[in-house]
């Protein structure tokens, strides 16, 4: 049973790094200055459109850059072998690490929802969705972070994962077709639609309830991919 | 019996990095494990420390296995690995919270140990501004938060200026006064031989020789003496036989003439004894 202090302890010390850390906060500045460009400096935009895209960005990229950046410097830097000296096992350093990922991001939507003057009573459906889809991205981010043997090369095992997720979604209502029909298998694709019913208050609550329901099973099958993948390349390789 | 490790063997990719090598290390005493780069010591510290598990052999500490009670050996285990592996981004003092929080210990020995090692003034500086000899102490002092038994240490002055080396072996010496065992590795003879109660060589995988320093000097010892001496106007040497009548009277005669200056035993370092035994240096 994983040791609350301890996933608290990893928790901290996260907090304390990422503060002094110019990658990952830029990761964090990145989706609110896009989410303020498209607001204002576009304003022919649909309603709805620059918070869709900046919530997109911030799970996709926030969700995966930073755990797969934490446990690949953890490996580079070797840190991780004194971590697991200690009596941390791997599952409360990763929950540790994840845990961080999803409040930092749960806080950077809530002040992009009110910064862009959104009403609150769709907030609570935006943070569900929010939520549900950071999950399963802080796992791909994880897996990634598994799969690289350093920082340089998490851009390059997880970008493909990456684009896939950020922009086969943002295209699919404009390429039909074999593009549409991949994006319906991307939980992200579903995370817009259930953003757009919200922000433009056109869909019933049993079609965003469908939606998901198909996240939370591709976090469920991408968590099984987690532990086959950490079971095979363990957290030290 | 602290460490016992019984026809310990491990390969990497075909290559025998450890050839079955057999050891033991008793309760309060600094054992050194003596080596060229290559020769096997961090992989013998890693799998100490379960980190690796070994082809065959077992390797017992505080007489449980190794490899299936590592938890809770880990717990009265302290480790100072080769690589500076600290958080840079994080202070001193945030580094060792940290482990204070792992370690579920309180956070009052980082005071005393800070000023053991004379970083007290020094706590709020991050890890990436410090020297490596202050890095270093922020690494012998990382492991001994929670109140280790054993201290394992990988190479834990190698790159470090005289001083900061200096200051390392004190506290060392002081820990192991306190009752605490340590087990280091080393190439630097001169380390090990000031530090370490026993002391065994590591070779390609095998261990060549052990024993204690001053026995395995005297050991190999050529049972000779140098002699320095003035003769007229010149300084000469001479070397003798370390027992015989020969000698004696010799050196006898020159310090009965004045001119006797210095005496230097030709005893071996241990750096000597393991060209001796392998013909390899020592780096």
């Amino acid at each position: 049973m994983p040791n609350f202090a301890r996933i608290t302890a990893v928790f901290l010390k996260e907090i304390q790094d990422i503060r002094k850390n110019p990658n990952i906060l830029v990761m964090y500045a990145l989706p609110v200055l896009l989410t303020l460009l498209w607001n204002n400096i576009m304003p022919g935009m649909p309603p709805g459109m620059a918070l869709s895209f900046g919530l997109l960005f911030l799970v996709v990229m926030v969700g995966m850059y930073v755990p797969s950046m934490m446990i690949a410097e953890e490996k580079e830097k070797k840190t991780i072998e004194v971590l697991l000296l200690s009596p941390a096992t791997p599952a409360e350093v990763i929950i540790g690490k994840g845990l961080l990922t999803l409040l930092s991001i749960i806080l950077v939507a809530i002040f992009l929802v009110l910064f862009t003057g959104h009403q609150l009573q769709g907030l609570l459906t935006i943070l569900l969705a929010t939520v549900l889809t950071s999950v399963f991205a802080i796992f791909v981010g994880m897996i990634v972070g598994l799969l690289a043997k350093n920082q340089m090369s998490t851009g390059v095992v997880g970008m493909p994962v990456y684009l896939l997720l950020l922009i086969v979604p943002q295209v699919a209502e404009m390429a039909p077709g074999a593009v549409q029909i991949m994006a319906m298998f991307l939980p992200t694709y579903h995370y817009l639609l259930i953003l757009d019913y919200v922000l433009t208050a056109s869909a019933s609550p049993v079609r965003i309830l469908s939606n998901l329901g198909f996240i939370a099973f591709s976090s469920f099958i991408v968590f099984l991919l987690l532990l086959y993948i950490y079971k095979i390349k363990g957290l030290k390789n | 019996m602290m460490i016992e490790i019984n026809k310990l063997a491990k390969s990497y990719n075909g290559t025998r990095a450890l050839r079955g090598i057999n050891l033991r290390v008793e309760q309060g005493e600094i054992f050194g494990l003596l080596g060229p780069n290559g020769a096997g010591k961090t992989t013998t510290i890693r799998l100490l420390t379960g980190q690796l598990k070994p082809d065959s052999g077992q390797a017992r500490i505080f007489g449980r296995d190794v490899f299936k009670d590592r938890e809770k050996i880990l717990k009265n285990l302290g480790v100072v690995p080769e690589e500076t592996n600290l958080y840079e981004r994080l202070t001193i003092l945030q580094n060792l919270k940290f482990f204070c929080r792992l370690y579920q210990v309180d956070y009052a020995r980082i005071s005393e140990y800070l000023e053991m090692v004379g970083l007290l003034q020094e706590q709020d500086r991050q890890v990436k501004d410090l020297s490596q000899g202050m890095k270093q102490k922020v690494l012998l002092i990382r492991p001994l938060l929670h109140d280790p038994e054993i201290l394992f240490l990988d190479e834990p002055t190698s790159g470090l200026d005289p001083g900061s080396a200096s200051v390392i072996h004190r506290i060392l010496q002081d820990l192991n006064r306190q009752g605490m065992t340590v087990l280091l590795t080393s190439h630097n003879m001169e380390e090990v031989d000031k530090l370490c109660h026993r002391v065994a060589f590591l070779n390609q995988g095998q261990l060549v020789e052990q024993g204690i320093p001053r026995d395995l000097k005297l050991q190999h010892s050529r049972q000779q003496i140098r002699v320095v001496f003035q003769e007229q106007e010149e300084i000469n040497e001479d070397l003798l036989e370390l027992q015989g009548k020969e000698s004696a009277e010799f050196i006898a005669g020159l310090i009965a003439e004045g001119r006797l200056k210095a005496i230097h035993s030709q005893e071996p370092t241990l750096a000597d004894i393991f060209v001796e035994i392998t013909g390899r240096e020592l780096d």
